[in-house]
């Protein structure tokens, strides 16, 4: 047909890109097909059929190389990252309207107050776990939190030979957990999209375990230092009470973060575990108190009695959210490292 | 007899792949008892509407090939084995590009049956394979082996985002070893398997071929490794993914062919591809898929007389049917007979067409030909369902000469209506047109306007050989594309696999260690 020595060339610069791509002869067989070149315009090309002309093209060309790290993942759209950035924000906003409707009237808010607070919980839901529901880790994660609200003055009042009641220190504790969801909500987000960069540009399971750890260190860091920000900012505010034990609220904090991010990667089940043991050595603090003032039982608070006697009633949270965040450790940097975890 | 209809993305699922086929294909069968076991593509094909089963569908079983994996966790001793046949599976994906046909092709599907076969043994023995392709020992094993040497270069540029794509893939794809449709109440008392597509419906034949000795037929209209090649290209998936899941394809296909007591390819082109995949020539009979002729019968009998000079084109209006080359041919068509028309009939039956290209097209078209005062213009543009075109088949009425200018085809079903209606036609050769065709018509080199002008004109001006040609036409069509010979031509092949299986006894199950099957998920329908 074509009176050139090697028609073929003229077809191989048509199909360039197609040739350079394929990984397979039968790929450019396909592509050529699929551009409508038949066996019969094969034998134009001095070829038996389809199949040996694609031979032929994938034989000649020697694909580019490519270039080291591409495609590191596309940037997102500046209106949806602005949403994002801002709506972490959200159940700390409905904790501050809850907490000024309670203070403004306190009868006829009592209502409000508790739709408010229902309407925290639920946004708080939807910022630390955006992809789907935590499951049984979302109803684990309520005693620890109500706790934290009410636990300590439950236990003073419940220790025997302990009158004096600490102040209301629910308010504060409320606020401090509910800003707190921001930092950890962006940390959570900050942590996925780093960690699916480095998925696309690692070259191997070990070159990735070896970027994840120190990733997951950092953003562990970052919900650490997001924690200490919001509890020295709520210091500030002029709240009724006192927020609670320094400690038990970074503890309770960082629990609540390493169970997001083991809940955003498919690990509920550890996650509610570790809420779950919490939430229960707490519940024992407070029942061995209570049991105390059974008759004959007044051994049972010994223990409790005096743990509290020597750091405040604040240290039952703070050793039962930090054992938990502990023990949550071990599966979130096994997890979190592998590649092979969803998301 | 007892036939295991498998299917996947199609039937009973009313959107999907050849439902009508297989819808025909029962209904026409009615002395059969099927057995449906359908794999869903989607949660929306899945949720969606089914077809009405004919009273002989004894029983469906369905399965998932999307979304998450089965929960459940392998034991110690399952993952390692899952571990051992995987390693070996994935070492025959990587050796590199040999060209087929060679000993080392035959060293390595040999490889790719032992570990597929194994990890099948393994899913059986273990309840299913689970989760475990998703696992990270899965992903080490597959990065062992891009690592290899000897590997194919584009497997070296792999990331880890590209093996968790394959795993992710593979893990769909080899869903069907975990299913619980074997065993004396599943396939096993199937007489036949018969696996509508390639690729995951027709391993699930294979597994049963394996453990019960039921026979496998394959009916392949799109080929499956064709079908990977051309999407991954269209998905953009980077060439790791490409490579590692186009070897599986061609190494599943090449088992799948060896297995298969026969396979029907749907035209000359599936078969060229099944050929080069490995299937034996003797063991491939085409079929080619029936259409209904009966609505054209009554266009082919009002034929005759001396009709308008009109051409017709009849269609789903995409750039590969290259209207345009089609128009251009229609202006040197005028030029030589002015007083010549074209329909341009866009049949919403053949699929939906391309709105932008269409209206190039008639963009194109007012350019070339400007309507005259009070009258239409020479090309007239009408969708199936139009006043003038009230039927699918009142289009190939419009005209004597239908013309098909498509630069891509595959199998040409416009044609084939075409024919049924007795027009006399005028196709490229594109696809399957020349073998539909088999000389009843006029076949032209694809995007050549002069040539497909010249034989328009030869056609328009002799109506002697018109009525000739369009009659022979019919009289093809009627033997070769019809639903009846179709159907009937599956009934012989289900009596001639399926009668020694009846016939002989059943082969014993073989001892396994723990029979314990899981479904992957999915209802079940009695």
């Amino acid at each position: 047909m074509t009176g050139s020595p090697d028609p073929v060339r003229a077809l191989l610069s048509d199909h360039r890109a197609l040739c350079e791509r394929a990984v397979d002869p039968l790929e450019i067989a396909a592509g050529l097909e699929a551009s409508g070149v038949t066996d019969r315009a094969a034998a134009r090309f001095r070829h038996r059929d389809v199949f040996s002309l694609a031979d032929e093209l994938f034989a000649r060309v020697t694909p580019p190389e490519r270039a080291e790290g591409a495609d590191a993942g596309r940037a997102p759209r500046r209106r949806r990252r602005a949403a994002r950035l801002l709506s972490p924000l959200l159940p700390g906003v409905l904790c501050a309207a809850t907490v000024a409707a309670a203070l403004a009237r306190p009868f006829a808010a009592v209502v409000l107050a508790v739709a408010l607070a229902a309407l925290t919980l639920a946004a708080a839901r939807l910022v630390l776990s955006p992809l789907g529901p935590p499951g049984l880790a979302g109803i684990c994660a309520l005693p620890p939190v109500g706790y934290a609200l009410f636990g300590d003055a439950a236990l003073a009042e419940l220790l025997p030979g302990r009158q004096s009641v600490p102040q209301d220190v629910a308010t504060a504790t409320a606020l401090t957990l509910a800003f707190a969801a921001a930092p950890t909500a962006w940390c959570r987000g900050w942590f996925a999209v780093r960690r699916l960069r480095l998925l696309a540009t690692s070259r191997g399971l070990r070159e990735f375990a070896a970027g994840a750890r120190p990733l997951l260190a950092a953003a562990l860091a970052l919900v650490l230092a997001g924690l200490l920000a919001v509890q020295g900012a709520a210091r500030l505010l002029p709240v009724p009470g006192t927020p609670g034990a320094f400690a038990a609220t970074t503890a309770l904090g960082l629990l609540l973060g390493l169970a997001v991010l083991l809940v955003g990667h498919g690990r509920t089940g550890a996650a509610a575990a570790g809420l779950a043991a919490a939430g229960a050595v707490e519940l024992l603090a407070l029942a061995l108190a209570g049991g105390a003032w059974l008759p004959g039982c007044a051994g049972l608070a010994a223990p409790v009695e005096a743990l509290v006697a020597a750091h405040g009633t604040a240290v039952v949270p703070a050793l039962a959210c930090g054992g938990a965040a502990a023990a949550l450790l071990v599966p979130t940097v096994r997890t979190l490292t592998r590649a092979a975890t969803p998301l | 007899m007892r036939v295991a209809l498998l299917t996947e993305g199609g039937y009973p699922y009313a959107r999907g792949e050849s439902v009508a086929w297989c819808d025909r294909l029962l209904h026409g069968l009615t002395g059969h008892d099927f057995d449906i076991g359908a794999l869903s593509r989607g949660r929306r094909q899945e949720r969606g509407p089914r077809r009405p089963l004919p009273p002989h569908v004894r029983r469906v079983r369905t399965a998932p090939l999307w979304g998450p994996p089965p929960a459940g966790r392998a034991s110690r001793a399952g993952a390692r084995r899952f571990a051992e046949h995987f390693a070996e599976l994935t070492a025959a994906l990587c050796p590199g590009h040999q060209l087929l046909g060679g000993e080392g092709t035959r060293r390595q599907a040999d490889r790719f049956a032992h570990g597929l076969h194994g990890l099948a043994d393994a899913a059986d023995a273990h309840g299913g394979l689970g989760g475990w392709l998703r696992s990270e020992r899965a992903l080490r094993i597959l990065e062992a082996a891009c690592r290899a040497r000897g590997a194919p270069r584009a497997l070296r540029f792999a990331r880890v985002a590209d093996l968790l794509a394959v795993a992710e893939r593979l893990e769909r794809a080899l869903r069907p070893l975990s299913l619980d449709w074997y065993g004396p109440d599943g396939l096993d008392a199937a007489d036949l398997c018969h696996a509508v597509g390639g690729g995951p419906a027709a391993l699930a034949g294979l597994l049963a071929r394996r453990r019960h000795g039921t026979p496998l037929l394959v009916t392949e209209r799109r080929v499956r490794v064709r079908e990977h090649y051309l999407a991954g290209a269209a998905a953009g998936a980077g060439a790791p993914v490409r490579a590692l899941l186009g070897a599986f394809q061609v190494g599943l296909a090449r088992e799948i062919y060896a297995s298969a007591a026969l396979i029907t390819p749907g035209d000359a082109l599936a078969r060229r591809w099944q050929e080069r995949c490995g299937a034996a020539p003797e063991r491939l009979r085409t079929v080619y898929p029936g259409l209904d002729a009966r609505p054209f019968d009554a266009v082919a009998r009002a034929r005759g007389g001396a009709a308008a000079p009109a051409l017709v084109w009849v269609g789903r209006p995409v750039p590969e049917k290259d209207l345009v080359g089609l128009l251009h041919a229609f202006h040197l068509v005028r030029a030589a007979e002015p007083g010549a028309r074209l329909w341009i009939v866009s049949a919403p039956a053949h699929g939906r067409g391309d709105g932008a290209y269409l209206a190039r097209c008639r963009a194109l078209a007012a350019r070339l030909f400007p309507a005259p005062r009070g009258g239409p213009g020479p090309v007239a543009f009408a969708e199936v369902g139009d006043a003038e075109v009230p039927g699918l088949a009142d289009a190939y009425a419009r005209g004597g000469v239908v013309v098909l200018s498509s630069a891509v085809e595959g199998f040409p079903v416009p044609l084939i209506e075409a024919m049924f209606s007795g027009g006399a036609t005028v196709s490229t050769d594109a696809g399957a047109v020349a073998e539909v065709v088999g000389g009843t018509g006029l076949v032209v080199p694809p995007r050549d306007p002069r040539a497909l002008a010249e034989a328009c004109l030869a056609l328009l001006r002799d109506p002697e050989r018109r009525a000739r040609l369009g009659a022979a036409a019919r009289a093809r069509a009627l033997e070769l594309f019809t639903v009846e010979r179709d159907v009937a031509a599956f009934g012989a092949i289900y009596r001639e696999l399926g009668g020694e299986r009846q016939a002989a006894p059943r082969r014993p199950a073989r001892a396994r260690e723990t029979i314990r099957l899981t479904a992957v998920g999915g209802g079940e329908r009695a």
